[in-house]
């Protein structure tokens, strides 16, 4: 299944401006000391609506997982970086014998030749990416 | 003084075209009005609901020339507003601002030669592969479809308890064969757990058979005083108790998306008011959008423990001639998908005892739910042929 083109559109900037550079950079209450997914509109713990940005480091762990019966198959999951938050994300270089809850993952960037850098996930042991 | 559902309209169901959703919720009113034995100029309140067509508003009211409405509202707790508009009539008939409420659901978001799914699907503006903002980025990547959504919260059940693909093919086979009594239902075929595991993959854990159909139509209900029900046409099915529930998933670490949902809350305030436990429910109608919807709710509820619902469902326990009948209809998965109005019309039709070759052998208490969003909004009803405490 092909990953589509995709386009900023001011909102997303800080997002894309972090991939193009390979680096996952999400939402943070400072004052909170909470990290939210990239969407996040606010913090509900203190109702900052004007939410930072902040590099996280991309490690992350699988939480549950679904597959597009597509040629090859579309790993889609939901993952849970080291930070706290949970991003709906497209897993890269997984088998199915391969998922598993709480599954080591990393971000891995990828840059079409064209639209917007992309983040997916891979396995990841402290040696490095599995495959 | 109690409260009763006095009246029931349905439209045609399924792929019903050439109506728009605002004409198919003033038939279905229509119809409400007059199962009931009421005239239109009775209603004195109208809750509207629509689903993915976006359309009847409140306007709905000028559609059908009502005057002098005292409660008149458009309601939307996406699946669990069903429930919600009964409560809400239930409540405006109990504190005496309205006397005789119609609540109302439409939608037609099939399309001729369209694909039922495409219906829910996000799909990219035609010859144009571009995506914008997070959820475009989402969408992008390959998450376009509810089903998907559900397939993330179902395998997270099954990676922790060990719930399986066949058990929820159980939920699907039980409800179809319900679904062989229902002149109504749009499929009445009978299968098997072969059929469930060789249906196509959806969004892997789901199979085809694991999803609902998508369906055109309308249904209403109409709420008024269990004293005035006495008098109407039908016999009334009164409202015992009703509870809603809406856990806020956080997207973080800690929470329990796909193991647990807001049934767990709705379930137990709505059983409390009605004065019963889970031991007392004869019937379960649940808004069944997935198999696994069903399982996790049944849990919530109380009728088996957390992470058994698989082995609950497997037993048997949900079809013809099991211990707790469940979506006698034939339910979202194999009858017709009218949000929160499928279980609460089959609700109404077995607590009349209308069901025919499917009435459930016992009805004195009836537990109806709603579920909306991605598990994100749950409503439950209890119901009853008998007056609360009578």
């Amino acid at each position: 299944m092909e990953i589509g083109v995709l386009r900023r559109d001011g909102r997303t900037d800080p997002f894309f401006d972090g991939t193009a550079a390979g680096r996952l950079v999400v939402r943070r209450c400072e004052a909170c000391d909470r990290w939210f997914a990239p969407d996040a509109s606010g913090c509900p713990g203190c109702g900052e609506e004007d939410l930072g940005w902040a590099e996280a480091s991309g490690a992350a762990t699988l939480v549950t997982w679904t597959i597009l019966p597509k040629e090859p198959p579309a790993f889609l999951a939901l993952v849970e970086l080291a930070e706290g938050p949970w991003l709906h994300a497209r897993l890269d270089g997984v088998e199915r014998a391969d998922l598993r809850e709480g599954l080591a993952l990393r971000a891995a960037f990828e840059h079409p030749d064209e639209g917007e850098s992309y983040v997916l996930f891979r396995p990841w042991t402290e040696r490095g990416s599995v495959r | 003084m109690g409260t009763s559902i006095v009246g029931l309209g349905m439209t045609e169901l399924g792929r019903v075209y050439g109506r728009s959703p605002r004409r198919l919720a003033a038939d279905a009113v229509r119809l409400a009005a007059a199962d009931a034995g009421l005239a239109l100029g009775d209603l004195d309140g109208l809750l509207v609901s629509h689903g993915m067509s976006g359309s009847p508003g409140i306007e709905l009211a000028d559609t059908l020339g009502l005057r002098d409405l005292r409660l008149l509202a458009l309601v939307n707790s996406y699946g669990a507003t069903a429930g919600a508009m009964v409560s809400y009539a239930a409540m405006a008939v109990l504190n005496g601002s309205a006397t005789t409420v119609a609540c109302v659901f439409a939608d037609a978001p099939l399309k001729p030669k369209q694909s039922a799914g495409s219906a829910y699907n996000r799909d990219a503006p035609a010859g144009k592969a571009e995506w914008y903002g997070f959820g475009g980025m989402t969408a992008a990547l390959g998450l376009r479809s509810v089903n998907s959504h559900y397939a993330l919260a179902a395998q997270r059940h099954m990676a922790r308890y060990g719930t399986t693909s066949e058990q929820l093919g159980a939920i699907a086979v039980a409800t179809r064969r319900w679904a062989a009594g229902n002149p109504l239902a749009q499929l009445r075929e009978p299968i098997t757990i072969e059929d469930h595991q060789r249906s196509r993959w959806v969004s892997e854990p789901l199979h085809l058979l694991d999803c609902c159909l998508v369906s055109n139509g309308a249904v209403a209900v109409i709420v008024t005083s269990a004293d005035r029900a006495r008098d109407l046409a039908r016999p009334p099915v009164h409202l015992w108790g009703w509870g809603q529930g809406h856990p806020g998933h956080r997207k973080e670490r800690g929470s329990d998306f796909g193991l647990a949902t807001g049934a767990a809350a709705s379930g137990a305030a709505a059983m409390k008011m009605a004065g019963v436990t889970a031991a007392d429910v004869d019937v379960c109608e649940l808004y069944d959008c997935y198999t696994y919807t069903v399982l996790v709710t049944l849990e919530d509820y109380g009728f088996c423990a957390k992470g058994e619902g698989g082995a609950f469902a497997a037993s048997g326990a949900l079809g013809p001639g099991g211990s707790l009948p469940t979506n006698t209809g034939g339910g979202q998965l194999s009858a017709y998908y009218m949000w929160g109005m499928t279980p609460l019309s089959e609700a109404v039709i077995q607590a009349r005892g209308d069901g025919g070759r499917r009435q459930a052998p016992s009805t004195d208490v009836i537990l109806v739910s709603g579920n909306g969003g991605i598990l994100d909004h749950h409503s439950t009803l209890v119901v009853s042929p008998h007056a609360k405490g009578a």
